[in-house]
């Protein structure tokens, strides 16, 4: 798309969210909002797409076309307030941002050598300019994707100190059996302090998450690879709960009513339809609804949503194109399904399952459905009766039960019903049945 | 250390040796120890912040994350409401739903040995364990309230009776893989009894009856009281079918 080509594009998740850098988290969603460049109108404006502020950068979304423009909060140089007057109070509510851009323009390429003002109409009746450029404000200042630089290198930092670990003792100058143990015992007390520290109040911990988050993997490492040797229960124990975590932690920016505000159960949607993909290979294609509930409320961390969000985000995925599907069976279990392996799969392998010379003798039964599918009992008697709707089998019901056979009545010519045919499904059936009444 | 000829020399050295060793193992279990004292202390004092501090942590979206990650590196579950006054009156409030994902997450967990069919006792334990930091007891009333929250997702989990015992299902009959077992046992002689399913399949005996009392309604199982031993068989005369024409 031409229209964007002055802004940098984004990549979409598979069910049209935005995918987030490491240690990014959104803000703030609002729909029907378009990006203008004023000054400059040979550069093509967005019209009416979905607007996402994130703490490292501002994104439009185009829902239709699935594509994706952003603005790194870094290249913004200053934000001007929503004006207020009686001309402006008939217009939609505007916002501008001055960012710099390169030298032909384009945004989004780091520092440039001009600047650009980026004029974000708000289309939407119920966005509210002020609420949004607060927002705005808040990201700006709190400058989070700096942190994100400086992690980096602290990490690189760290690896090279990690390197040098042998050289760098002897460098200290603390030879001998008692400067490895001072050594030890400072950075027992260094620890110490520094938790001690962080668990002062709220803020402390606040300021010194990184620091605890960096902390807490080393523990976890340690316990994890060190002391395989002796182990007694408890800790055998903890560290099986720690797997199990690990597992779990999945979600770093949940969508939440705050920040999605009435895009709330759409967003919860998309984002339920990606995470659900990776559970659902696991557990071959289909997963109670429940058990998705608990796993996505984990990866969620403290943001819980409630059994009724999670039905409605369900509910609403027929319309946005994903790949998962939520069924419901008569019993009033739910599941959640892969689209792809629906039903069309199940039914090649029913009408394969029915050709077989015993089934043409004795028909398919739900259990040597399920034995052959490799499916419970019961969803294998939903799948026949499926085919059977759909004209691939002929029910019988017995004493035994229900059977279902091949459908023959395909095969007759309507207009010469006594014609018996030579070939095709007719012939093998009539050749296995007949090898019953000799036998 | 000038090295000295002799027996006497060696036996200095083998003791210097000694000695070192000794130290070292020392200083590896002193380390050990410290560390695990240390992560006490993080887990105790996260588990305090999560409950106390949790409406300013959803405050705040980008701390929310790393405080995410901590708890979950060294292992600590940040769902740690109280049950407080309006939960336990109303049922309003997170708690019931932590329970919920709590609860959900020890059936998943256990699946694998117990087929989806956990012993309400167990699982009441197995949650306060989860929860002890949390000093309130949860008791199987909470337990119910918590699974009665998760119907709106469907009928996928069950409070069933059998005998004294109340027992949790988690395992829909649409996705349950135990009644193919049955099924392939009874392939061998058309029937199963339910001492025989516990005993070749080594399950407990809820399992056994539930998976066979869920094929009776599901209509492909039939009883049959009359034998001598007095022992309920149940006939499955749709794998028994095929065995007899088989055999014939």
């Amino acid at each position: 798309m031409a229209a964007g080509a002055w802004l940098a594009p984004a990549a979409l998740t598979a069910s049209g969210r935005p995918v987030l850098l490491a240690g990014e988290v959104e803000r703030l969603f609002l729909s029907s909002v378009d990006l203008e460049a004023e000054e400059n109108p040979t550069l093509a404006p967005l019209r009416s797409g979905l607007l996402a502020l994130t703490s490292h950068r501002l994104l439009w979304i185009n829902e239709a076309s699935r594509s994706a423009y952003s603005v790194p909060l870094d290249t913004v140089i200053h934000a001007f307030p929503p004006k207020k007057s009686i001309k402006n109070m008939f217009a939609s509510p505007r916002v501008r941002i001055q960012v710099s851009a390169s030298q032909e323009g384009k945004v989004g390429g780091g520092r440039g050598a001009t600047s650009l003002v980026i004029t974000i109409v708000l289309r939407g009746g119920k966005n509210d300019p002020e609420s949004f450029y607060g927002r705005l404000w808040e990201v700006l200042k709190s400058r989070s994707w700096e942190v994100e630089e400086l992690k980096e290198k602290e990490n690189l930092q760290m690896q090279g100190l990690g390197a040098g670990e042998g050289p760098s003792r002897v460098r200290t100058a603390v030879v001998g059996v008692s400067g490895i143990l001072r050594k030890e015992q400072e950075m027992w007390e260094s620890t110490d302090k520094s938790l001690q520290e962080a668990f002062h109040d709220l803020n402390a911990l606040m300021s010194k998450a990184k620091e605890m988050v960096a902390l807490a993997e080393k523990m976890r490492q340690k316990l994890l690879s060190g002391s395989a040797a002796q182990a007694n229960d408890e800790e055998l124990g903890s560290k099986q709960e720690m797997q199990d975590w690990l597992l779990s932690v999945g979600i770093v920016s949940p969508v939440t009513k705050e920040s999605a505000g009435a895009l709330y159960h759409q967003q919860l949607c998309r984002q339920l339809a990606d995470f659900v993909k990776l559970p659902l290979e696991k557990a071959g294609g289909m997963i109670a609804l429940i058990d998705v509930y608990c796993l996505f409320n984990r990866a969620r961390g403290t943001e819980l949503i409630s059994p009724e969000d999670l039905l409605q985000a369900c509910a609403i995925w027929e319309k946005y194109e994903v790949p998962v599907m939520l069924r419901k069976f008569d019993s009033g279990v739910m599941v959640i399904q892969n689209k792809a392996q629906s039903d069309e799969e199940i039914f090649t392998k029913i009408a394969d399952l029915s050709q077989k010379p015993d089934s043409l003798k004795m028909g398919i039964s739900p259990s040597d459905a399920a034995l052959t599918l490799g499916i419970a009992p019961a969803l294998a008697k939903e799948h026949l009766l499926n085919a059977e709707g759909k004209g691939l089998l002929c029910r019988d019901v017995s004493p035994d039960g229900f059977r279902f056979y091949v459908n023959l009545f395909k095969e007759f010519d309507p207009n010469d019903i006594y014609l018996v045919k030579d070939e095709g499904l007719y012939k093998a059936w009539e050749s296995t049945a007949a090898t019953v009444v000799t036998s | 250390m000038r090295r000295r000829p002799g027996i006497s020399g060696l036996q200095t050295a083998a003791a210097a040796r000694d000695q070192y060793r000794l130290v070292g193992e020392n200083v590896a279990k002193i380390r050990t120890d410290l560390m695990k004292e240390q992560l006490a202390t993080f887990r105790s004092q996260l588990e305090e912040f999560a409950k106390k501090h949790k409406n300013d942590i959803r405050k705040n979206p980008t701390f929310r994350s790393q405080f995410h990650e901590m708890c979950s590196k060294i292992g600590v579950d940040p769902l740690a409401s109280n049950k407080g006054f309006w939960a336990e009156l109303l049922g309003i409030g997170d708690f019931y739903y932590e329970l919920g994902v709590q609860i959900v997450e020890i059936c998943l967990a256990t699946r694998s040995h117990n087929g989806g069919l956990i012993n309400l006792q167990e699982l009441c334990s197995l949650l306060s364990q989860k929860r002890k930091t949390a000093r309130e007891a949860i008791s199987e009333d909470d337990c119910l309230r918590a699974i009665s929250k998760l119907k709106v997702l469907g009928s996928g989990y069950e409070v069933i009776t059998i005998g004294k015992k109340k027992l949790v299902r988690s395992v829909p009959t649409e996705l349950n893989k135990d009644h193919n077992e049955i099924l392939e046992l009874a392939q061998g002689q058309g029937y199963v009894t339910v001492e025989e399913v516990e005993k070749r399949l080594s399950w407990s005996s809820g399992r056994a009856m539930d998976a066979l009392e869920t094929l009776l309604k599901e209509g492909l199982a039939m009883i049959d009281d009359g034998h001598k031993d007095g022992k309920r068989r149940y006939w499955f005369p749709c794998v028994a079918s095929i065995f007899s024409s088989g055999g014939a």
